[in-house]
């Protein structure tokens, strides 16, 4: 009687949108501005018409595309424009809730029209996800007509590579879709309502809690067991199931779909009403809508197996599942374990989605409020503004290496970028892995790597990534996403939300708006989502004192639905310990990594592999080098500098008849001096005469005290009695603060502030021992 | 005449011989980045009025000379002293490289929107096809204090990344600054350094005058170059000059001092006086060396430099310990009983108002720890002189009293 109470007000409500089959709608993303667009191909519901589903098409805003995609277009996107969108991955059912309004649209032929309006928009071309294709009419057609035969092209070269990849996650997708089929297939009222209550469920992810929790006492054990089992044996089944689906099990879904008119009648009205738009709709213009819409329904049974055909994936599980549904109702006997799962599952699903679905309102009531807004104020087209800053092209051409070293030193550089990353091999394969394994599961996952810089920790996950990137061209794994971001180049952490949206979806917004939206994004199911893979490189820049950005980096991969991968970097290896309060580093996990520096073999092999069989060095100059950079850093980048320094001085001495022309011990030895002496030394020895007496003035001063530290005043002292056993003019106070503030600028003294004058505290800033051996030498 | 006398000193700025190795080698560099397109990053090291900056303005100036250069670089400067922070110096390197009119004046509003702006610009290059930038960094400690040192970090990334080809040249005076920077910083940076230590010695130090004086042949009168130049030959074999310059050169080996001296003799000749004499170089020898703090003293009131002797026996008797006003009274009134003069009868308000006079001159500076709470005559006080300033000024003060003067000498007030 309650659930007629709340039927009856739904009714009152008489809260309709004029949502019909074939038309274009905005579906609620997490950008306010910019909804999703998507043709509607199928309309279901649960019992109590709180739940309605909508089984769609999607299609692309110019803004959600890749920006470096958006080149391949080769011209400048209308910003009305969208793009008909042919993935696999997607989930391709929404809540009706979500369904903000329908939009008009214009096919391919028609050129753009110049009005501006915000409500109209154009398909011109399909987009996979890699390229764009011309859209094909068939699957444009309004969904009134016949479909064709044959299916569309646009579905055909996607039935094998189906099979290859593996779906993101069976769980949740056969029992979203059993919940349909339920809908679909089963004749009598009462199933309808366990079964799609059990639909609700599985829908937990796209915010049908409230239904779910008034109806929770509604279960009956006996339908969710048998549920539960059927899905176990869908997948198997699935599993089993040859790639092509046969137009058998097509027809299957029509029958079923003829079979139970009525409740299709029963439910369509509960289509149309959603608890929001009534204020525009009068109850008249609903009613007549809804009749037509119904006669739709009841007319054209094609309609919806021609729609069905558009969306791949879903509706070839609806076959399958209900096949199976068959077997499963006759098995009676429950499975305890399926029990105990089910409901940790539900308990689960509840639990989460609670919160959600508070936000969830909250942010719908946002964009009610925002739209209005929107409409008054003509304004154009929001589009993400982007200039295109580049350093103007250079006039004449480059050089090429002309000779040997010149070639060698190319190579060398550090930014030349080689075939193949020698001596990381372990590493790489344990990245590769895991990120390969978070791509294919759909799930997502965080890994924390360190290790002394230039060991090549950035340059071994490019790598990764390259090499996955190029599985992903050829349709090995799911496509991804990769976005690298750096803590080094942005101004603030907070800064960071704003270059992950940026970068995700090209968008500018301002911090705090950024990580609303992104919180959005990652927590919500959002439709035709591929796996993100970040890099967050310098990571121990992102620390903030709440350290907010860090522990949402980490607390988005743990969300259901973010498929975020998350790889930081950075140089210390006890970060995680150090650094963070627990919350965060418990959400890092213990994925962790560390690259050791480089040893000498290894630098010795990052060498030759450079240079690539070019002979430019001489074994032992190359042992040397590679030697002396592992006893001090292992910094792969500093190796290759004094390689580099090597060749330029091998030259210079190119003219001296004893070269071989090859970069010898010698070379290498004049290389490493100059990087690794100190010029302290040297700088004692270049400093004048008054400048040097001060130095030994201050020491003999510091020994007289037995302390580190005296005031000028007292080396002063010191240093008149040194002018004079030396047989020099002594120097005056003004001239002696001149030579103390130059020792200081050099940095060979420690001076406190220069308006201090006589009263300024000195210290030295090298050993006397370097002091005594720079002046001894004289 | 004389001006182009001065022309001729300033232009006069080649590179010493001891330099015509590094500078070759930083020729070569920037001139790899131009042609080649491959980045580099380089420190000139050494100490003040080493010659850095024109060691490298000397480079620059070969470099564009080269055609092929001319077109190629772009250069832009930076001065640690003026851009203070990295907002600042990204505006400025944005208006250097004339970026700013492809985004209007939009891009300038935030900080973060200007950093990303300029790392795509430079992002967007590749090595064989955008112009390679030369960044000029003068003061290059100042911008390791920046924040995170983000700006170094950004600029040597680029350096050894695939991007637009960009040469960094950090000019410095701090031998350490190596230390300053973040080891990520550091391994990025190339470890290229230019040191410019000037080991010349003194016949070097007066060849130089002796250039830095001379006429060159392209003076349009002959006649006067070559009377000149034998006097200024004539002058650098004067022992008293060459006293004076070995002086200056046991002080400083900096040019910038020298031509300073210089500047100061030159300034002296007139159409009347059209040579040299040692002794305007003396002159200007001493107006180098004078002590600005001493000469300070000469403008005192006696009661005031009364004070100041009063404060220096107060020094030797309590070994440089901290005084205040009453004690310095104190000394001075000691010293007039003893005169029993009453020429020096000055009230307490006099005094007081001489005592501030004198730490206005920043002759004596209040104990760092003292606050304002304590009495003005209770405060305590430190000289900044010292000892033999005093003495000196004291000979030099015109009509200074005998009796101050012997109270000055004696060991004990």
């Amino acid at each position: 009687s309650q659930r007629v109470g709340e039927w009856l007000r739904s009714q009152h409500c008489k809260m309709v949108k004029d949502v019909t089959l074939g038309q274009h709608i905005l579906i609620e993303g997490y950008d306010e501005d910019n909804p999703y667009v998507a043709k509607v191909t199928r309309l279901y519901g649960d019992e109590n018409g709180q739940q309605m589903k909508a089984v769609v098409q999607w299609f692309m805003r110019v803004s959600e595309l890749p920006v470096n995609k958006l080149k391949l277009l080769g011209r400048e996107p209308h910003p009305q424009e969208i793009f008909y969108y042919e993935c696999r991955n997607c989930d391709n059912e929404v809540n009706v809730e979500s369904i903000l309004r329908p939009v008009k649209h214009l096919d391919s032929n028609d050129p753009f029209p110049d009005s501006s309006d915000k409500d109209t928009l154009y398909v011109k071309l399909s987009w996979d996800s890699k390229v764009f294709g011309v859209v094909n009419s068939t699957v444009m057609e309004s969904p009134a007509e016949p479909a064709p035969a044959s299916s569309p092209p646009s579905s055909t070269p996607r039935g094998p590579s189906r099979r290859v990849l593996p779906t993101p996650d069976h769980a949740i997708m056969q029992k979203a879709s059993l919940g349909e089929v339920g809908c679909s297939s089963v004749g009598t009222p009462a199933n309808v309502e366990a079964e799609s209550l059990h639909s609700a469920t599985k829908l937990s992810a796209s915010k049908c809690l409230s239904a779910k929790r008034r109806n929770a006492t509604a279960r009956t054990p006996g339908v969710r067991k048998r549920l539960e089992l059927s899905s176990e044996c869908s997948h198997k089944d699935f599993k089993m199931q040859p790639l092509c689906r046969t137009r058998e099990q097509q027809g299957f879904l029509y029958i079923s779909n003829t079979k139970s008119p009525e409740v299709e009648n029963e439910k369509s009205p509960m289509v149309t009403e959603t608890p929001r738009s009534s204020k525009r709709k009068s109850a008249m213009v609903v009613s007549s809508r809804i009749k037509k819409q119904l006669n739709l329904l009841e007319n054209d049974q094609d309609l919806n197996s021609s729609g069905e055909e558009e969306d791949e994936f879903v509706p070839s599980k609806n076959d399958l599942l209900s096949s199976s549904e068959e077997e499963g109702q006759d098995e009676d006997g429950p499975n305890i374990d399926d029990q105990v799962s089910a409901k940790k599952f539900r308990y689960v699903a509840t639990g989460s989605g609670n919160s959600r679905s508070k936000r969830k309102s909250y942010s719908s009531a946002r964009t009610q409020r925002r739209t209005p807004a929107k409409k008054i104020s003509p304004g154009t087209p929001k589009t993400p503004r982007h200039a295109t800053p580049s350093i103007p092209i250079r006039s004449l051409q480059t050089q090429q290496p002309a000779n040997i070293l010149e070639e060698a030193r190319a190579r060398l550089h550090v930014s030349s970028v080689p075939e193949s990353l020698p001596c990381r091999e372990q590493e790489f394969q344990d990245i590769y892995s895991f990120v390969e394994s978070k791509i294919i599961d759909n799930t997502g996952g965080c890994m924390y790597i360190s290790g002394v810089p230039g060991t090549g920790k950035t340059a071994t996950v490019h790598e990764v990534i390259r090499c996955l990137q190029h599985a992903a061209d050829m349709d090995e794994i799911p496509s991804f996403h990769f976005i690298e971001i750096n803590g080094m180049k942005m101004t603030d952490p907070h800064q960071a939300y704003v270059q992950i949206l940026q970068k995700l979806t090209g968008q500018k917004a301002t911090p705090d708006h950024a990580a609303v939206l992104l919180e959005k994004r990652f927590s919500n199911l959002a439709p035709r989502k591929e796996t993100i893979v970040m890099l967050v490189d310098e990571l121990d820049l992102l620390w903030t004192r709440k350290q907010n950005v860090m522990y949402n980096l980490f607390d988005w991969p743990t969300r259901r639905h973010a498929r975020l991968v998350v790889l930081t970097i950075a140089n210390t290896m006890d970060l995680p310990e150090r650094i963070m309060i627990n919350r965060v580093a418990s959400r890092l996990g213990l994925t962790r990594m560390s690259f050791q520096p480089y040893s000498f073999k290894q630098l010795q092999e990052i060498i030759m592999s450079r240079l690539n069989k070019l002979k430019a060095f001489e074994e032992d100059a190359l042992q040397l080098v590679s030697r002396k950079v592992a006893a001090l850093s292992g910094d792969a980048r500093r190796c290759l500098d004094i390689c580099r320094r090597a060749t330029e001085i091998c030259e210079h001495s190119a003219a001296d008849p004893s070269s071989t022309g090859l970069v010898g011990m010698s070379h290498v030895m004049e290389a490493l001096n100059e990087m690794f002496s100190s010029a302290y030394i040297t700088a004692i020895r270049c400093a004048s005469t008054q400048e040097q007496l001060f130095l030994r003035a201050a020491i003999a001063e510091f020994r007289r005290l037995g302390l580190e530290e005296a005031t000028f005043q007292q080396v002063f002292v010191q240093h008149q009695a040194l002018c004079r056993i030396e047989g020099l003019r002594p120097i005056g106070v003004s001239e002696g603060l001149a030579v103390c503030q130059r020792l200081g600028a050099c940095r060979l003294l420690l001076l406190e502030p220069s308006h201090l004058g006589v009263l300024q505290h000195i210290r030295l800033n090298v050993s006397q021992d370097d002091i005594f051996y720079a002046l001894k030498a004289d | 005449m004389k001006k182009s006398l001065q022309e001729n000193h300033r232009e006069n700025q080649n590179v010493p011989v001891s330099y015509h190795c590094v500078c070759r080698h930083l020729l070569e560099l920037l001139r790899r980045t131009a042609i080649h397109g491959e980045s580099n990053s380089v420190l000139i090291v050494g100490p003040r009025g080493a010659g850095k900056t024109m060691l490298l303005q000397c480079v620059l100036r070969d470099l564009q000379k080269e055609e092929k250069v001319q077109k190629n670089l772009l250069q832009v400067h930076l001065s640690g002293l003026l851009q203070t922070d990295d907002r600042t110096a990204l505006k400025e390197i944005t208006r250097q490289l004339h970026l700013e009119n492809v985004v209007g004046d939009k891009v300038f509003g935030s900080f973060a929107e200007n950093l990303a702006f300029l790392l795509e610009a430079l992002k967007k290059g590749n090595r064989s096809s955008s112009c390679p930038v030369l960044f000029v960094l003068d003061e290059f400690d100042l911008f390791a204090h920046h924040k995170n040192q983000t700006l170094l970090y950004n600029l040597f990334d680029v350096s050894q990344s695939a991007q637009a080809p960009i040469a960094v040249v950090g000019v410095t005076c701090r031998l350490d600054v190596l230390e300053l920077l973040e080891k990520r910083v550091k391994s990025r940076f190339s470890h290229r350094q230019i040191h410019l230590l000037s080991s010349l010695n003194f016949t070097q130090y007066l060849e130089r005058v002796w250039t830095q004086l001379s006429l060159p042949d392209s003076f349009p009168d002959k006649k006067f170059a070559q009377e000149w130049n034998a006097g200024v030959k004539t002058l650098c074999e004067d022992k008293s000059v060459e006293e004076v310059l070995q002086r200056h050169f046991n002080s400083s080996k900096d040019f910038r001092s020298l031509h300073m001296l210089l500047m100061l003799c030159l300034s002296r000749v007139s159409v009347a006086k059209p040579t040299i004499k040692p002794a305007d170089l003396l002159e200007a020898s001493r107006m180098c060396f004078a002590d600005a703090t001493a000469n300070m003293l000469h403008g005192l009131s006696i009661l005031e430099l009364c004070l100041v002797i009063a404060i220096k026996h107060l020094n030797d008797v309590y070994e440089g310990e901290p005084f205040n006003l009453q004690m310095v009274h104190n000394e001075f009134k000691k010293f007039l009983h003893r005169k029993s003069n009453s020429m020096y009868n000055f009230e307490q308000p006099v005094v007081m108002k001489a005592f501030e006079h004198l730490q206005q001159l920043e002759l004596i500076r209040p104990v760092d720890g003292s606050s304002a709470k304590v009495q003005r005559e209770y405060q305590l006080m430190r000289l900044t002189l010292d000892h033999s300033q005093i003495m000196d000024a004291l000979q030099k003060y015109p009509q200074c009293p005998t009796d101050v003067k012997q109270w000055a000498m004696s060991a004990f007030g």
